[in-house]
């Protein structure tokens, strides 16, 4: 380990670190702009420069292209660096037009900090400044090119980090332009990442535009619930609302970036429809006004139908202490068990998947950028789990193999093998190439059970349409890589794949490789509410007995079944026949006017919460402000508003949690602190799951993994999938995620609906050959429920029998019957 | 549009190369021959070719100062501002051809003849002050015979 001497002070570094990263472990700042520890160093802008002393180097050089090595003696404060770097940000400035008063970076602008850094204060150029002409760049980003100082960040952020190819380096010499070649909206859902990465203010967050200086919002590290990966972030909040969001540095999860629908996807929060005070039969109330005439109907059909007529339903969106609340409420009031997920399939594929990831094969996101081989088992990263997308790209440059079996038309910013299988063929598929890859020699020394999973790997029958030749090629890589990780979906593929991808990564470790596994899951909380929730129950199960009436009330909290079931009219009619529907929310979804009662509860940003990522990572995280009526809404546009109230206007809102503990009455004696104890000490007591959770004060701020399945005893007893579905010349519908308009709460977003494509449904083009369909026609599907018109998208990349619609909510595509898979050709015609 | 001789016979030198990316600068000149200039629709015709999107092409077409993204006139004239010619008179040189073809630098003649560009170093260095017509190299300069270069050139527009 080399050791150095930065400024008098030595330090003992990692091999391969750069001096401006080993000044900046002993706490010392050299300037920097090209330098970004993601994008690592060029030493185009000169601005870190320091003087090494004595050792290898002498002279003045830039610490960002030297590595750190023994005797080295470096100066940060030398005499003539300083003066070097004083010039360089005097030329760097040169054409700065000096705007910072009416700059959104002011404030927060790392060129400013240089600027005075490296002492440059008076402007001695005389000449004319150059301007350019500013581009539109789509709702999230505006664009300030005068300020550019051609640090180059933006462009080998955009092109060389995250893989899209519509924004870079144009011209040259003063002249290099940074941009689009026609002005539009960009195409990358990470680009939102190059307002945190502009050193000055070329890039800033377009929709909080002028709405404040960094030191005037309330910045609160803060957590992102628009996917299953739990990415870090920083709310900004000022005037009683939440403003912008921006990326915070986690080395387990996210790194750097964050992605466009997590940045944005906080809108709802702040909403003028947001509901904001209860209501009961259409009339206001207070909450506890609300929650009395909640337990006295409870109270009337418990006397008359008995406490199991009583079901309550959560989602993965609810916190930790929601969904414990939920179940404990449940269980003391003797209701049905409450209800998470909204079928069973996704419920029995999130209960596998927790159970056998054990610690010995999950890794981190972060580490995916490092495996040499990442198999995709029914998993959309760039639509489910953008933030995956990326760190697929980052293993890839590295010169990893990317292999996706997946029946959609997969997408992603890096090359990849895709190997478009139907849901049972992931297995035979992929089955075929482990049992391609691994050597006989190596085989016969596996014990007993490995083996024979092995051997039913290439037992079934082989249901895939790919090439040979492709099975082997990947077969070849994946015999001589090191690091293989399985990431497998939970949403579209068989009841037994998650079990299949961690016995692969388990067969995988026996047969001597660093193998992992990463699981994608529906929703934020999916892993807790997996954990809390029984077999065999989920949202459709209450629908069921709600339509044999043995179920007659209904709780919903923060739960909007008619986003994902895909039986619209099935569950409006069972709502109906509901005597009592009660609905808790924070936003205003369409179960809302429904609701007999409704309490308003509070959003993560205003009373935190516990969350737990798909890696079962549980992560705290605190308010982000106080919480009320936006000011801009209150004061109708005057400011400041002229209400005089010793209370904040619309705080009424309390936690889920809270308006439920009050229903087992235990809500009023405790404050809100020690009620999220007790919940946690009742987690820990009574759900045999969580009793290696961690107390709330032992959670460090990235979080702690806690697993289920204790060292690979549950292995090697995956299923084959049971097949069964032959082909009857239908095709089989898959619903799915896209990364804008199909996650629930970043559909609130007004800048996110503008990126978000019309949707589409998507055909494979044999399919709409034989229909006679072209792609973008319109085309009507007529289902049980109704009909679904939208565009048609006809693709080579995808399963052929196949129909890919997407969750969009602006689709109306809940015309499902219950567990349909399949719908006749017949069902599909053109719209003239 | 392109007429499908010339795209056939760049597809053809395309299907030759292992990284269709390479030909980027030839593919670039053809066009560029073909009209006059690299126009916008140009840039998209090349990306597409190649496989590269508009503004990878973008990015190379800017840099290089033989391509041209605006119209030009019948001869190009690349008056060399580097440090030779520059030590040996660049500035009156150029100072000449704006005042006699009444242009400024970038500009264009008004009978469409003749653009003035200047470019930095042709290698010529030993014929300085120096300058590209066409890619056909004229030096060392004096204003006597530009007069007589650009009154030839004239003739035969």
């Amino acid at each position: 380990m080399p050791k150095i001497i930065i400024d008098d002070r030595d330090i003992e570094v990692a091999p391969g670190t750069k001096v401006i990263e080993a000044a900046e472990q002993l706490g010392i700042m050299i300037p920097r702009f090209c330098y970004h520890p993601a994008l690592g160093s060029v030493g185009a802008c000169r601005v870190c420069a320091v003087k090494f002393l004595q050792g290898p180097f002498k002279g003045v050089q830039m610490s960002c292209m030297v590595d750190a090595q023994d005797d080295m003696v470096v100066s940060t404060t030398d005499e003539e660096a300083v003066a070097f770097r004083k010039s360089v940000i005097e030329w760097l400035m040169l054409h700065h037009p000096h705007d910072c008063p009416v700059c959104d970076a002011g404030g927060h602008c790392l060129l400013q900090d240089m600027t005075v850094s490296g002492g440059h204060g008076i402007r001695r150029y005389p000449g004319k400044k150059r301007t350019y002409h500013d581009q539109y760049l789509g709702p999230l980003i505006q664009h300030e090119m005068n300020r550019c100082i051609h640090c180059y960040r933006c462009s080998r952020f955009y092109q060389e980090f995250n893989g899209y190819r519509d924004l870079g380096a144009m011209q040259s010499a003063n002249q290099t332009y940074f941009g689009r070649f026609e002005e539009g909206i960009l195409e990358s859902p990470f680009s939102g990442n190059l307002i945190d990465i502009c050193p000055t203010g070329v890039y800033t967050d377009k929709p909080s535009r002028y709405f404040g200086r960094r030191w005037d919002y309330e910045r609160s590290p803060s957590l992102c619930i628009n996917c299953s990966l739990g990415c870090h972030t920083i709310a900004s909040s000022r005037y009683r609302k939440v403003v912008r969001q921006e990326a915070r540095l986690n080395e387990a999860i996210n790194g750097h970036f964050i992605c466009d629908r997590g940045r944005y996807g906080f809108s709802y929060n702040s909403l003028k429809q947001r509901p904001r005070t209860a209501l009961f039969d259409g009339q206001t109330a207070s909450i506890d006004e609300g929650l009395a005439v909640l337990k006295q109907r409870l109270q009337a059909i418990v006397d008359t139908d008995g406490s199991a007529a009583i079901a309550c339903a959560g989602s993965s969106r609810n916190s930790l202490e929601t969904l414990a609340m939920i179940k404990r409420v449940s269980q003391a009031r003797s209701w049905q068990p409450p209800a998470y997920l909204i079928d069973d399939a996704i419920t029995a594929k999130v209960k596998t998947a927790i159970s056998v990831l054990d610690p010995d094969l999950a890794v981190e996101m972060r580490e995916i950028e490092s495996a040499d081989f990442v198999a995709v088992l029914g998993a959309d990263p760039l639509n489910e789990a953008p933030m995956l997308a990326l760190a697929l790209r980052q293993a890839q440059r590295k010169g990893a193999t990317i292999a996706v079996f997946d029946p959609r038309p997969v997408c992603l910013p890096c090359e990849f093998t895709h190997l478009p299988a139907d849901p049972d063929a992931i297995h035979t598929g992929f089955g075929a190439v482990i049992n391609t890859a691994l050597d006989a020699a190596v085989v016969d020394k596996l014990d007993a059970p490995a083996r024979e999973f092995y051997s039913s790997l290439a037992a079934g029958e082989q249901t895939f349409t790919f090439q040979q030749t492709e099975i082997d090629t990947l077969a070849e890589k994946l015999k001589t890589c090191q690091r293989p990780v399985m990431v497998c979906g939970t949403e579209i593929v068989s009841r037994q794949t998650p079990a299949l991808a961690a016995d692969c990564a388990a067969l995988l470790q026996a047969a001597g490789k660093a193998a992992g596994l990463f699981y994608v899951m529906p929703g934020t909380n999916a892993f807790a509410a997996g954990l809390l929730t029984d077999e065999n129950v989920s949202v459709e199960t209450l629908i069921t007995a709600i339509e044999q009436g043995s179920v007659k009330a209904l709780i919903l909290v923060e739960c909007n079944p008619l986003w994902q079931f895909p039986d619209r009219q099935r569950i409006e009619q069972a709502l109906q026949k509901l005597e009592l529907l009660a609905v808790t929310d924070y936003v205003n979804s369409e179960v809302v006017p429904k609701a007999n009662i409704f309490l308003p509860t509070t959003t993560l940003y205003e009373s935190g919460g516990i969350y737990i990522n798909q890696e079962g990572r549980v992560q705290v995280v605190e308010p982000a402000y106080r919480g009320g009526i936006p000011i801009a809404e209150t004061g109708n546009g005057d400011h400041p508003p002229r209400i005089y109230d010793s209370q904040i206007p619309g705080v009424e809102p309390q936690a889920a949690w809270q308006i439920l503990a009050q229903l087992i009455d235990i809500g009023q004696q405790i404050n809100a602190n020690d009620l999220r104890t007790d919940i946690q000490h009742w987690l820990i007591k009574s759900e045999s799951g969580f009793n290696q959770l961690p107390g709330l004060a032992q959670i460090p701020p990235l979080g702690t993994r806690f697993f289920q399945a204790p060292n690979s005893q549950k292995h090697f007893e995956c299923q084959q999938p049971n097949g069964g579905s032959t082909d009857d010349g239908r095709l089989e519908v898959l619903v799915t995620e896209r990364t804008f308009g199909t996650e629930e709460l970043s559909a609130y977003s007004a800048c996110l609906q503008e990126l978000a494509n019309a949707p589409c449904i998507c055909m494979h083009s044999s399919d709409a050959q034989q229909l006679n369909l072209n792609d973008g026609d319109q085309v009507a599907l007529e289902l049980n429920g109704g009909v679904i018109e939208a565009r048609l998208q006809v693709v080579e990349n995808m399963a052929p029998a196949m129909l890919i619609i997407p969750r969009d909510g602006k689709l109306n595509w809940q015309q499902m019957e219950t567990g349909q898979t399949r719908i006749r050709r017949d069902q599909i015609r053109k719209v003239e | 549009m392109l007429p499908d001789e010339l795209r056939e016979a760049l597809e053809k030198q395309i299907a030759h190369v292992d990284h269709p990316r390479e030909l980027v600068v030839d593919a670039m000149l053809a066009l560029q021959d073909h009209y006059g200039y690299l126009s916008d629709e140009a840039v998209e015709q090349t990306a597409a070719m190649l496989g590269m999107s508009a503004l990878e092409v973008e990015e190379l077409s800017t840099f290089y100062t033989f391509i041209y993204r605006e119209p030009v006139g019948k001869y190009v004239i690349h008056v060399c501002d580097s440090l030779i010619c520059w030590m040996d008179g660049f500035e009156s040189i150029k100072n000449y051809l704006c005042q006699k073809l009444d242009i400024e630098v970038g500009g264009t003649s008004a009978d469409g003849l003749f653009t003035l560009l200047p470019v930095c170093c042709i290698g010529y260095c030993d014929r300085a002050p120096a300058m590209l017509i066409n890619r056909k190299v004229y030096g060392p300069l004096t204003p006597g015979k530009i007069d007589q270069i650009l009154e030839k050139l004239r003739s035969e527009a």
